[in-house]
């Protein structure tokens, strides 16, 4: 498994299909892909909005069920995420809970992961090997 | 010695800042709390936190403002967590040192730092999600900018933890310990 991560509009899909040598067509979003694709993708960007759609369809209960099947199922993803949390804690609750369980998820994936890397203004650093 | 741990919310920064005390070593362990239980939500991010700490040998004190009249001689290390917290508190509770602040707190930084071996401080990065907030959160920003940059000019080490990845910008990395990859309740 591997975690891409950085702010928004730093070029993370495109840095990312470019080391780990995937076509753009090969990725998956998870803005709008069917839930079950995140065991079968090469590599999945949107991963917050992915975690977001669990939490509004009532599964946040079951995002770390899904992690563990993640594990088995599609060891070898690439996980392209936004970084959040580098904000004012936002006065809605809902907004909250998920920037709070984006963060806790990705803590996990990258715990778990072989690689981490963090991309600003297009240019990535690996910060996690092994 | 004194380390900084900072990183955005939910980044994993206070479980790395629980395992640099333990790789500090000195003993007793004394852990300053700063969240002011106003609601039930702030209550379970504390029970959260107490879960975590939970074995690994803390007395807590608990500090909401006024940092300077806290005493913590005796102490071999001493994590405070989180300076966001209470930088709005100072700002913003009955009593607290409002446009003061920054002195304040520095004032008791550098009395606490004085009397403890090693101290860790855990704060937040608040400043980079692009939105424009209104004039009193700005104040607050700005207020929490200055005193995290004070404290990585003083500190001997700098971590910033990004989704439990510590990223060293000041200091040894020898002191940054590789946090196990025990699973965390997601």
């Amino acid at each position: 498994m591997i975690l891409v991560t950085g702010g928004c509009f730093q070029g993370k899909t495109r840095y990312a299909c470019e080391t780990f040598g995937i076509g753009e067509n090969e990725a998956i979003d998870g803005r709008i892909c069917p839930l079950e694709e995140l065991y079968r993708a090469k590599l999945l960007y949107h991963f917050h909005e992915y975690i977001r759609r669990m939490m509004k369809g009532g599964q946040d209960l079951s995002i770390e069920n899904s992690m563990e099947r993640l594990k088995q199922e599609n060891p070898g993803i690439i996980l392209v995420t936004n970084e959040l949390g580098y904000g004012i804690v936002p006065v809605d609750r809902f907004d909250r809970e998920y920037r709070e369980k984006t963060g806790r998820v990705c803590c996990r994936i990258a715990k778990e992961a072989s690689q981490v890397h963090r991309v600003v203004c297009g240019i990535g650093t690996v910060i996690k090997d092994g | 010695m004194l380390v900084l741990i900072t990183g955005g919310s939910g980044s994993g920064k206070s479980e790395y800042a629980e395992q640099t005390v333990l790789q500090l070593g000195a003993t007793p362990r004394l852990y300053i709390a700063t969240m002011y239980p106003f609601d039930g939500e702030c209550h379970l991010r504390i029970f959260r936190h107490r879960k975590m700490r939970a074995q690994k040998g803390f007395e807590t004190l608990e500090c909401y403002t006024g940092l300077k009249h806290a005493d913590v001689t005796g102490y071999g290390t001493v994590l405070l967590e989180c300076m966001s917290n209470l930088t709005a508190n100072e700002l913003y509770q009955e009593g607290g040192a409002k446009k003061q602040c920054v002195e304040e707190i520095l004032e008791g930084i550098y009395k606490i730092k004085n009397q403890c071996e090693h101290l860790v401080i855990v704060t937040n990065e608040i400043f980079s999600d692009g939105m424009e907030y209104d004039r009193e959160t700005r104040q607050y920003q700005r207020y929490l900018a200055m005193i995290n940059q004070k404290l990585a000019s003083m500190a001997d080490a700098v971590v910033e933890v990004v989704y439990s990845v510590p990223l060293v910008h000041k200091g040894e990395t020898d002191i940054s310990p590789v946090i196990k990859r025990e699973s965390e309740g997601v």
